[in-house]
């Protein structure tokens, strides 16, 4: 007791001597010097708790430090990739290639996206994610596009995040055993139906049992994987998916030949990347970007010859940043982005040649949904689709 | 002497050293500490919400679900609403569960005292199984067990069992009871349990009898006469009243062109699969939880037991394990707690538990507000078990000194 009061005593007198001090004119020279010493500590002090309390401000506000004042771009810029949310699980789409890469139609969008903000494909990072952590992913803004076969709905559009555009039509489909005779989606009466979690085809699925008095019975897994699975064992009649993804999907089947995928399709499923809400030029970007590669299509510029002067077309000079301009600065973008990006990934025909086409898992293309509905330059590039993007000007 | 004059005078323990006085504090400070964090998650969350206008709110509840469910033991339809689409997960969840409990703490009392058995290969046999069940995950052991059901038999080529079980990758059917009538079945239920009621009733009362008089009264005998005979005079009046029996037989039975069965009871092979998989994680974990309870029992007990001439079943029976029973309670209501939460990983193998219905439902109605809801029912299940566990570890907690 004693001892503690002496050494508080003791304390209080150094400090006192410690302040006085600055009065005391011997000791002048020494007191500079601890001023300034002083003042060092200060500022640094002063530092470190701005730093903190902007950090305090950031977990305060959100999460993650994006959104509130700061803008994506400039988020992404400062990180130096882009973080897409995608799959592995899916050739053609989200698939991995020998080397251990993730290639597809989906990673390519991502690709694209980079190139156009940052200058390089490869600034990449792909989030993986099943079905169900779709919503959650992009509410929440960890990611700066989900790019994962998602259907474009509006309740997703209300509550996840927006779409920037469709990219690809699909519509829900069925596979079945061909030794089961049947050749027709009503034929399915009192099936088993395999289906993963979280997604527009579960959904779908009922409202087409009910309008059509099925009684299907579903069993819904998590993974995609599981599914395959389940139905290759015969646990399920059938496996409903997007189109597309069956056709993907079925080259996994330990004898694809013994499945044939049905001709009804009993839904729309456009397909498109998704961007976080709350930040319009960010939205604006990704729309511009998928926009890029569409009209790259359609004005027939290949990604082994990107014009870099003047052509006689002021369309095609205008999209790569010769003459004229569509918005780029208004965007935060470069002048040539068009350049980049078509050179970097190539046009949306050529991302869909390389995944979904003949390169690809060999979606027919040519009269389809997804052709061009162009009226472009290019005399033999398929047309009379549904892709199609607002005009870049 | 006034307070004031006594705390100036005061030449007890300092404040700083004083025990009561440090133990307040560190109280409310850590009070202070744990509301203000609480606070903080639940602001930083809402404004979050805010931020990025995710949607929240409960209005959808009253919605259609119009989604399908793979497995419901209730009734369900896609017209039903959210609501009941929640409570048909917590019924397929607390389906899960009980059954689990049940299953696992058969097997798991089996394994623990196998692992204590006298007989060097029952005991390894029992060693290996704990330590191979408790040391792989349990999500890889579901998929394990999904390739297994995987490789039975398709639905077609079903083992048979005199056109009553069938057994097949998609899951084993059996003969069940049905209602003929909902509100007759109810009827008789509630009977049955007076039945039941009655018989115990009777139980205790010929138990007293046989403690005090010393005379055998047969409260096993009496008690089950008892019931029966309640049991099927309610059923026969039911029976001549309503026309038909309250319950009848239903036989599952392959139908239409996928030869899917219809009529019995069945459990679907994610039901198979998830429940295999809790059971025989669980066990491995409850085996060793009865082991210890055994051995925390004093040699001499057993000993005293056997000096009596009492046989080794019967020293277990009665003199170990009522009194292991205090050690095992605790640590048991604790597994049965991780059965409950273990059976959200239903998802990975098909089975429509709680959580596989809640993550379809994100996709329609707000995530936040759903995932809020899984908790309160998780919560509200662990809740019931612990309260289940004290009011049994109250029964049987020493009495006196």
């Amino acid at each position: 007791m004693k001892r503690t009061l002496l050494l508080f005593v003791a304390l209080s007198a150094l400090v006192l001597v410690l302040v006085g001090c600055s009065d005391t004119s011997a000791l002048e020279t020494e007191n500079a010097n601890l001023k300034a010493e002083n003042e060092a500590m200060k500022a640094e002090n002063e530092a470190m708790k701005a730093q903190i309390e902007e950090g305090m401000a950031m977990l305060a506000a959100g999460t993650l430090p994006m959104g509130d004042g700061e803008s994506r771009l400039n988020t992404v810029r400062e990180r130096g990739k882009v973080i897409c949310a995608s799959r592995d699980d899916v050739p053609g789409y989200g698939g991995i290639d020998a080397a251990g890469n993730n290639v597809g139609f989906d990673i390519d969008l991502c690709r694209a996206l980079a190139t156009a903000v940052l200058g390089d494909p490869s600034a990449i990072e792909i989030r993986l994610i099943n079905a169900a952590e779709r919503g959650p992913t992009i509410q929440s803004g960890e990611v700066d596009m989900l790019v994962r076969t998602v259907t474009w709905t509006s309740s997703r559009d209300a509550g996840w995040g927006n779409y920037a555009q469709t990219m690809f039509y699909d519509g829900q489909g069925f596979m079945v055993r061909a030794d089961s005779g049947i050749t027709d989606a009503l034929e399915l009466e009192g099936a088993t139906v395999c289906v993963t979690l979280g997604t527009t085809t579960e959904l779908n699925l009922q409202d087409f049992s009910d309008q059509n008095g099925l009684g299907i019975t579903v069993s819904t897994f998590e993974d995609t994987d599981a599914v395959v699975a389940a139905y290759d064992a015969g646990q399920c009649d059938s496996f409903t998916n997007d189109n597309s993804q069956l056709a993907a999907l079925r080259t996994a089947l330990s004898n694809p030949a013994d499945h044939v995928i049905l001709p009804n399709t009993i839904s729309e499923e456009p397909l498109g990347p998704v961007v976080p809400h709350g930040d319009d030029q960010w939205f604006d970007i990704v729309k511009t970007v998928m926009a890029i590669l569409i009209y790259g299509e359609a004005y027939g510029i290949s990604q082994s010859d990107v014009p870099s002067a003047a052509t006689d077309n002021t369309k095609v000079d205008r999209l790569l940043g010769i003459s004229g301009a569509f918005g780029q600065e208004e965007l935060g973008l470069s002048e040539t982005v068009a350049q980049d990006v078509l050179k970097a990934v190539g046009n949306y025909g050529e991302i869909y040649d390389r995944n979904l086409g003949p390169s690809g898992i060999n979606l027919p293309r040519e009269g389809g949904r997804n052709a061009l509905w162009a009226n472009a330059p290019c005399t033999d590039c398929p047309k009379g689709g549904q892709i199609y993007a607002a005009p870049l000007r | 002497m006034d307070s004031a004059s006594r705390l100036l005078t005061y030449q007890g323990i300092p404040v700083w050293r004083h025990v009561q006085i440090i133990q307040w504090a560190v109280q409310i400070v850590s009070g202070i500490l744990v509301v203000a964090l609480v606070v903080w998650f639940f602001s930083n969350m809402v404004g979050a919400i805010q931020d990025r206008d995710i949607p929240s709110g409960f209005s959808f509840l009253s919605r259609e679900y119009q989604t399908p469910i793979g497995e419901h033991f209730i009734p369900y339809e896609s017209s039903d609403t959210f609501l009941y689409a929640l409570l048909v997960g917590i019924t397929n969840t607390a389906i899960v569960a009980v059954a689990g409990v049940f299953l696992a703490t058969a097997l798991g009392i089996f394994i623990g005292v196998s692992r204590l058995s006298s007989n060097w290969i029952v005991s390894k046999l029992a060693m290996v199984y704990i330590e191979f069940f408790r040391n792989v995950p349990l999500l890889v052991q579901l998929f394990f067990w999904f390739y297994i059901v995987l490789e039975l038999p398709a639905i077609r080529e079903s083992f048979v069992v005199a056109d009553a079980f069938y057994l097949s990758n998609r899951g084993f059917s059996m003969p069940w009871p049905k209602a003929t009538e909902y509100s007759v079945a109810v009827i008789w239920l509630g009977l049955a349990a007076v039945a039941i009621v009655a018989g115990w009733l009777v139980y205790r009362r010929q138990a007293r009898m046989e403690e005090q008089t010393g005379r055998s009264g047969y409260p096993l005998i009496y008690s089950f006469a008892t019931a029966l005979v309640i049991g099927a005079i309610a059923w026969l009046i039911l029976s001549f009243a309503g026309g038909s029996s309250p319950f009848y037989i239903s036989m599952p039975e392959p139908q239409g062109r996928f030869g899917n069965i219809v009529g019995g009871f069945t459990a679907r092979a994610g039901l198979l699969v998830l429940l295999t998989g809790l059971v025989m994680y669980t066990a491995s974990f409850i085996a060793e939880i009865v082991r210890a309870g055994i051995q925390s029992v004093g040699r001499g007990q057993t000993e005293a037991a056997r000096a009596l001439g009492l046989s080794p079943m019967s020293t277990l029976r009665s003199v170990t394990f009522p009194q292991a029973m205090r050690v095992i309670i605790p640590p048991l209501i604790s597994q049965f707690l991780n059965l409950t939460k273990n059976s959200s990983l239903g998802g990975a193998v098909a089975y429509s538990d709680l959580t596989n219905i809640a993550v379809t439902m994100t996709q329609t109605a707000p995530a936040v507000s759903i995932f809020m809801l899984i908790m309160a029912s998780y919560l509200a299940m662990s809740l019931t078990w612990s309260l289940i566990g004290n009011l049994y570890n109250r029964h049987i907690r020493f009495v006196g000194g």
